[in-house]
């Protein structure tokens, strides 16, 4: 690994690290909240098991050098257009109702994995098969399982 | 009557039930399968005596009834989504008292008990204390004295804490002056299993208890007015001494902006399931016990339940 | 047993219920979202017009169909589709990311099959006594048995002990959200009403599981999967061959299976775990599990299906449900007028349980056709499908089904949000199985403690009542080996190598 990966993901352990390391102290803190007795043992134990672990990881990470960490290659714009697609379909689905928010996840999914060019028979290949996808499953689900999507 | 006087009459009738047909449609219709959510996991009295109701549904009224699971916090989960479902009268679902009470009194649930649109409730289990059949304890009376004699160590299991099973431990506790000690499981089932292996001594549970498990338990007392049709021997805590009725009531509400004609199809429709006599003895059968209050008389219901239940929470310290 | 009921089993309605249902469950199954619990559910109205016995097996059927299904997301996207299947992903997709991923599924199928058959026959024959174990099982001993599973995790995280353990406390952490069982407190919400329900375990499961593979497919050109030379034919004979020459691994999983399954609300996560762990304790020198060890899908696979079988031994006997299904199944049969209870075995009221035991052994058998059939279409289409095609189709039924859990779009929400998350930590080493098993070991754990606790401040004993009960002195024993086995196994390979 070159230096400069090196030096990148051991950043990213640590970060990942301290993040569990906080988590658990704010777990911590919101112990001192609840009023009964027994529902502030469990977490309390749990974070501190937490904070031990994290620490004890993020150490030994950087004793002994982090192994093949990293975010790796690959496209990053891809990636974040397949997450952003999704969330946006989360937020469109109380507006539009299921099939259009999903039809948002689906396109964004698709362009986001489509390595080749594009092509018109490219086009109307996925198109009709995602349409029969997303048609079929929902059918599936709305009347077969009486799944009330929006 | 000659023949003008018949011809008005019949243009009269003739008009009075063309307008009654083309009216506001006053009675309100169900347009498909409906959604009965119930805020629990499956195999509890909520699910099985929804279940129950299905096929009547069904029967009666031609449609499907589709039960959902939607099980968390205790049923806060369920109830705190109630208000934003669709109010179409398409979707109802499962409540339960105490619980509607009590939880909005104790903590930030994400509903309050105002808010909850309930039209009917239509069973109720009784508190019943359940002991093992080849428990030392043959009536309750044994149960007090080791109690009186050991403060603490007689365990009783239940269902939940600040539930209907947990009131009741702490009411009795209170009218006998002993002190035992209540072990909340999840669900009937866990502290019925608990029982029955020998985890604890006994367990507050409810008449449905001594139904399902039948020859495997013995009930040293039910909270009711009278015995229960299905267990003839088994003693109320009135007969015993101890001003005891109640339990877990079951009922179903629809989102607050339902119509009000759509509250009363729900409430009829409920009203006619639970007034058929082979529901009602399926019901008495597996340990259920009959209630018939619907939208008429819910007001009086609640308010009433809801000062009891409150005045019994404040007591037992559960909330201020 | 009476002849009469076996016949019964084999009507030609019933044949045709077992088989309709063990195919829609094995295609429920593996859509990560949709689970058994979801499926038999929805089934059981139409079971109220048919009889007793049709009905149980028709859900019956779904139910073991489902558990198997799960294995082939697990194996081909690296996503459970059930609970069952998270210990099926550990050597499962290792398998077909070498291309040996028809193999898996094979072996998924064999070893569903001969596990369901242990833990129907366990019903058949042993029903009576083993729903003992079921009640013997109190608090404390659950405690530790989640203390138990916590540590598999630990030792199966080799190399990378406290990364898996930091996983699974953050999991203990995440099961922890929402309203308190134990108590009426609702912890970690921070005020947010959605938090209320906490974290759901299948939606964790699709997000933290799922969503990290599609990330990554999308960012390279490369195949998903390579593809094997001949795709059209199934690697049966292998398959068969290896799950023959693992008899030992095959019968020890089933077993463990089938008792795991007897514990209400233990589950075939918990099985196939135990089960993986033992295997690999076992193994042999030249084994590597965690890179693609058929044994170690043999193990899981066995395990989970016989936790159906298992399952119904407290629900039928007891009246107890042994896992979610059950619950349902129960639910069912009380609307049938069916009495659950020892009365149900013997030969008066026998017949429903009896026939219902046939006609799962019989759905069971016939798993084994239908799941190869459904297998190798299942293997071709994610294999040979373009990118384009899987991500998006993936990700369409990730969002539906995660949907469909609560019918709830913040569950969605929820679902990617922990995805995210669990790329981000996945690439830094920390991994999705331990945070998912301590999701579910969190409440068993938890529970179990304060019971135990309770119980035992109240009897004024407690060091006895956590260290003196026979069973619990047995988990912790295993408890122990497991942690100490991988100390012991390097000690001793270091010294065997000169």
């Amino acid at each position: 690994m070159s230096d400069a990966a090196r030096a990148g993901s051991s950043t990213g352990t640590l970060l990942v690290s301290l993040f569990f390391i906080v988590a658990g102290i704010v777990t911590l803190y919101d112990t001192t909240t609840y009023t009964d007795v027994d529902s502030k043992v469990f977490p309390r134990a749990a974070a501190i098991l937490l904070i031990l672990a994290a620490t004890i990881s993020l150490v030994t990470d950087l004793v002994r050098g982090a192994r093949e960490s990293g975010f790796g290659n690959g496209d990053w714009w891809r990636r974040l257009l397949l997450v952003g697609a999704m969330l946006a379909c989360c937020l469109a689905m109380p507006l539009t109702g299921f099939l259009p928010a999903a039809a948002i996840a689906f396109l964004g999914a698709l362009v986001a994995a489509m390595h080749e060019r594009w092509t018109a028979r490219h086009v109307l290949i996925y198109g009709v098969s995602g349409a029969v996808l997303m048609g079929g499953f929902y059918a599936l689900f709305r009347y077969g399982l009486n799944v009330p999507l929006p | 009557m000659n023949r003008r006087t018949a011809l008005k009459h019949a243009i009269a009738a003739t008009a009075l039930s063309l307008c009654a047909a083309s009216g506001p449609s006053s009675a309100a219709e169900l347009s498909g399968p409906v959604n009965y959510v119930i805020p629990f996991g499956p195999g509890g009295e909520s699910d099985i005596s929804a279940r129950f109701q299905q096929p009547f549904f069904k029967k009666m009224f031609d449609q499907d009834m589709v039960i959902s699971y939607q099980p968390g916090g205790g049923g806060a989960v369920g109830w705190a989504s109630l208000n934003g479902l669709e109010a179409d009268g398409q979707t109802i679902m499962g409540i339960n008292l105490p619980h509607i009470v009590i939880q909005p009194a104790q903590k930030e649930v994400g509903y309050t008990t105002e808010g909850i649109n309930a039209f009917h409730f239509f069973h109720y289990t009784p508190d019943a204390i359940v002991v093992q059949a080849d428990s030392p304890y043959m009536t309750l009376a044994d149960l007090v004295a080791d109690a009186t004699e050991n403060p603490g160590q007689v365990t009783l299991s239940g269902s939940g804490k600040a539930t209907a099973n947990h009131l009741a431990q702490i009411k009795f506790d209170k009218l006998a002056g002993v002190k035992t000690t209540y072990v909340p499981f999840k669900g009937t089932g866990a502290a019925v299993t608990a029982l029955l292996g020998g985890q604890v001594k006994g367990a507050w549970g409810y008449t449905t208890v001594g139904a399902a498990q039948g020859e495997a338990v013995r009930m040293l007392a039910v909270a009711m007015q009278e015995r229960h049709p299905l267990f003839p021997d088994v003693p109320t805590f009135i007969e015993l001494g101890y001003d005891m009725v109640g339990g877990a009531y079951r009922g179903i509400a629809l989102p607050d902006s339902a119509a009000d004609d759509v509250v009363t199809m729900w409430s009829d429709m409920i009203s006619q399931i639970n007034a058929d006599e082979e529901f009602r003895q399926q019901m008495l059968d597996n340990g259920f016990a009959m209630l018939d209050v619907d939208a008429a008389g819910m007001d009086a219901f609640m308010a009433e339940r809801t000062e009891e239940y409150l005045s019994d929470a404040r007591e037992a310290g559960l909330i201020e | 047993m009476e002849a009469g009921s076996f016949l019964a089993a084999l009507t030609p309605l019933n044949l045709l219920l077992a088989l309709a249902g063990v195919a829609a469950g094995t295609l429920i199954g593996s859509i990560p979202g949709l689970t058994a619990t979801m499926a038999v559910a929805v089934l059981v109205p139409i079971t109220f017009t048919m009889e007793p016995a049709s009905a149980l097996i028709l859900l019956g059927a779904i139910y073991t169909g489902a558990i198997y299904g799960g294995a082939y997301a697990a194996i081909l996207l690296n996503t459970p589709g059930t609970p069952s299947a998270i210990a099926t992903t550990f050597d499962g997709y290792p398998m077909a990311q070498r291309g040996d991923g028809d193999l898996a599924v094979a072996l998924a199928c064999f070893a569903s099959v001969t596990g369901g058959l242990v833990g129907a026959l366990a019903l058949l024959f042993l029903a009576p006594p083993l729903s003992r174990v079921a009640l013997a099982f109190g608090p404390v001993e659950y405690f530790w048995l989640a203390i138990f599973g916590l540590s598999l995790i630990a030792a199966l995280s080799s190399g990378a002990l406290w990364k898996g353990l930091a996983g699974g406390a953050f999991g203990l952490i995440l099961s922890s959200v929402g309203v308190a069982e134990v108590s009426a407190d609702i912890r970690l919400t921070f005020g947010s009403q959605t938090m209320i329900g906490g974290f759901g375990v299948v939606g964790a499961l699709i997000g933290l599981y799922c969503v990290p593979v599609l990330i990554d497919l999308v960012a390279v050109p490369e195949r998903h999967l390579k593809i094997a030379d001949e795709i059209d034919t199934m690697p049966i004979g292998r398959a068969a061959r290896l799950v023959l020459g693992s008899k030992v691994n095959v019968l020890r999983s089933s077993v463990i299976g089938t008792l795991v399954g007897i514990l209400p609300g233990a589950g075939g996560s918990v099985a196939g775990l135990v089960a993986y762990s033992e295997a690999k304790r076992n193994a042999g020198p030249e084994q590597r599990f965690g890179q693609g060890e058929p044994d170690g899908i043999i193990a899981t696979e066995s395990a989970n299906n016989a936790t159906v079988g298992g399952g119904f031994i407290p629900t039928l006997v007891l009246g107890i449900p042994g896992t979610p299904p059950d619950a349902v199944i129960l639910g069912a049969l009380l609307v049938q007028g069916v009495r659950t209870g020892p009365a149900l075995f013997e030969s008066g009221g026998g017949s429903i349980a009896y026939t219902f035991i046939y006609g799962l052994l019989i759905a069971t058998v016939l798993m084994l056709p239908v799941g190869l059939l459904i297998g190798r279409y299942a293997y071709r289409s994610i294999v040979t499908i373009p990118k384009a095609m899987l991500v998006p189709g993936v990700a369409f039924m990730t969002v539906i089904g995660t949907f469909a859990i609560h019918n709830s779009v913040s569950d969605v929400t929820l679902m990617i949000l922990l995805g995210v998350f669990g790329w981000v930590v996945g690439r830094f080493g920390f991994s999705a199985s331990p945070i998912v098993l301590g999701l579910i070991l969190g409440p068993i754990a938890e529970q179990g403690f304060v019971q135990g606790w309770i119980i035992g401040s109240a009897m004024e004993d407690l060091p006895g009542m956590f260290f003196g009960r026979p069973l619990s002195l047995a988990i912790i024993a295993f408890t122990l080996m497991s942690l100490c086995w991988p100390m012991v196994a390097a000690r001793r390979q270091a010294r065997a190598t000169p």
